[in-house]
């Protein structure tokens, strides 16, 4: 893997400015959040707005102007956007099925220190049990650009995540496509198949890689729309590989791994499904690193709980 | 008569028509909030035959004012009124709460003709107006946005919030109207969470605001006709009023906020009151 590093909300504001020449109607909320949308703002002014730190009222205020013909863009901390604003999501955007694009940043564990008030560990769980609602989770910089263009050639409501973290790994390069409810496999792989989104694809990679040095050949699908979830390539792996990990920095519940779970309890019942992800517990404070490790979800502790997975010792699942 | 004159009397018939139908409809379905349909179908009346710009048979007009019932559960007054500007077809008031999937349910939603925005959950009908007032500014545009809020419902914290970034942005063709009828679901507003000093609470967030009788069709278009009260600011109008108004039985009566009448109760008041048949013909 590269050491390149981006952020992706450096280049999420860089796609922003580029859809806002592209799109005359694209206007950008602000609740004291102005900051993540980089030089649109210089560029734009008179189309950006800022309410204040007021999540429900920037909402309210995208859902007037995409009642008005706009293409509104609304930004905050995930969790904030998530909770705080969430019926204003359900009721003003979701089910007028508005076009209002939805951005969470600071995903997973990187508000690290901020502690569990910051760190968005549920939110994908709050935005799914809404329908009409796209959510995407790009896995690094280049998805995080690709995916803000797309949210924009599809008209109605869309949530992305983003970690935004300088150190932020770059994993794909120039030919990298991304298309709203498609998965892409990133390594092939016949023992397990490990499903991920957003910054938990990195350690899945490192994974994959202390897997394969054992011997183990694991496939690795970046999934980075959960809703749609891309159902189709899962029930397609799944025909031959009959073993299944999620991995997601976020709590198990309601997130990418309950939406894997979903599926294969219907359609591929005789599938072995472990959900790797916070286990209905709250985040804490630590450097992402640390709370990485604490929760078992960096690199080495995803292949040491796949393998264990494999030879189905369940007590050294437990943790 | 001189041309305002006739132009009262009209609102005012208009005005019976909300009242009569609101009845009609809720009584059919045996649901509905009565009590605050009937303390604004003075308001709407005025706004929509007497100020507010629109064209029905254009309902996505862009250059058209809006109203946003924030207070959505007045719906009855607000399908009234919409059917007789000619939105849609008077028919389709007997669907209001009897048939699933309804295009006049128990709040507005957006699928029908003349709604400007889904309500229902209280608090939320400032901010979505404030974006709609942006978007006029942004696009030069001369409409005006009118919210009706009832009063309870300002103690949700988000009409706050709103009010205090309107009046920043400046969002003088922002309109608010208080439906002051001193009630609410389960009691005086003053009794639960007190909204004294309204006027002052407005003033001091940044808004103009007049105090007028919600009833008073003469005092609403003059009032409703004279926005912005300031350049710069966008205006609050308190319009007291009656919960339950021409309903006798129900006229400043809590238990009237989510109550209707029986079909006895219609039949009874029939005459007295003008009413329609219940059935269809």
């Amino acid at each position: 893997m590269s050491e390149i590093k981006k952020s992706t909300r450096t280049s999420f504001a860089e796609a922003i400015v580029e859809v806002g020449n592209e799109y005359k109607d694209v206007v950008t909320v602000a609740a004291d959040s102005a900051s993540r949308y980089g030089d649109f703002v210089k560029k734009f002014p008179e189309r950006c707005f800022n309410v204040g730190i007021a999540e429900q009222t920037m909402i309210g205020v995208a859902a007037g102007l995409a009642l008005c013909g706009k293409i509104p863009v609304v930004t905050s901390y995930a969790n904030f956007l998530a909770f705080r604003a969430i019926e204003q999501v359900r009721v003003d955007i979701a089910t007028a099925g508005l076009d209002v694009k939805m951005v969470g940043t600071d995903t997973g564990f990187s508000s690290a220190w901020l502690g569990f008030t910051h760190l968005a560990l549920e939110d994908v769980a709050a935005v799914r049990s809404i329908p009409n609602i796209v959510i995407i989770d790009p896995a690094d910089a280049t998805e995080a650009y690709l995916a803000t263009k797309a949210m924009f050639e599809y008209k109605g409501p869309v949530y992305m995540r983003l970690r935004g973290r300088k150190d932020e790994p770059v994993l794909f390069g120039k030919d990298y496509v991304f298309e709203i409810g498609k998965g892409n496999v990133l390594r092939e792989g016949k023992d397990v198949l490990i499903i991920s989104s957003g910054s938990a694809v990195y350690e899945s990679l490192i994974a994959w890689e202390i897997l394969r040095q054992k011997g183990i050949s694991a496939a690795v699908v970046n999934m980075a729309t959960i809703r749609p979830l891309d159902e189709a390539l899962l029930l397609e792996i799944t025909s031959s590989v009959q073993s299944v990990v999620t991995v997601e920095h976020h709590n198990v519940t309601g997130g990418l791994g309950s939406a894997v779970a979903e599926l294969l309890a219907e359609k591929r019942p005789d599938v072995k499904l472990l959900r790797m992800g916070v286990k209905d517990t709250f985040g804490t404070a630590g450097s992402e690193e640390m709370l990485k490790a604490y929760f078992g979800l960096d690199g080495n502790a995803i292949a040491e709980r796949i393998k264990s997975f494999l030879k189905n010792d369940y007590k050294s699942e437990v943790n | 008569m001189n041309q305002n004159e006739e132009k009262i009397k009209a609102i005012r018939l208009v005005a019976e028509r909300i009242r009569k139908d609101s009845l009609w409809m809720s009584t059919r379905a045996g649901t509905g909030h009565l009590g605050p349909a009937l303390s604004i179908a003075d308001i709407l009346a005025t706004l929509y035959v007497g100020v507010m710009k629109i064209d029905p048979k254009n309902p996505k007009w862009p250059d058209r004012d809006r109203l946003i019932l924030s207070k959505g559960h007045g719906c009855l007054a607000l399908y009234s009124i919409l059917s007789q500007v000619g939105f849609f077809d008077r028919k389709y008031l007997g669907d209001f709460c009897t048939k699933c999937d309804t295009l006049l349910p128990g709040h507005p939603e957006l699928k029908l003709p003349g709604v400007e925005a889904n309500t229902g959950s209280l608090g939320h009908g400032i901010a979505i107006g404030m974006g709609m007032a942006l978007a006029a500014k942004m696009d030069g545009k001369q409409y005006r946005v009118f919210v009706v809020t009832g009063d309870g419902e300002l103690q949700e914290g988000s009409n706050w919030e709103a009010a205090m970034a309107a009046a920043h942005h400046k969002l003088d063709n922002l309109v608010v109207i208080v439906d002051r009828n001193r009630l609410q679901l389960g009691d005086l507003t003053e009794n639960i969470s007190k909204l004294e000093p309204l006027e002052e609470k407005w003033k001091s967030f940044g808004w103009r605001v007049k105090s007028i009788n919600g009833h008073d069709i003469k005092e609403l278009l003059s009032t409703l006709n004279d926005v912005p009260f300031s350049i710069g600011k966008p205006s609050a109008i308190i319009a007291h009023t009656v919960k339950g108004k021409g309903l006798k039985i129900a006229e400043n009566k809590v238990e009237w906020h989510y109550k209707v009448l029986t079909k006895e109760q219609y039949e009874d008041l029939k005459e007295e009151l003008a009413l329609e048949e219940l059935q269809d013909e």
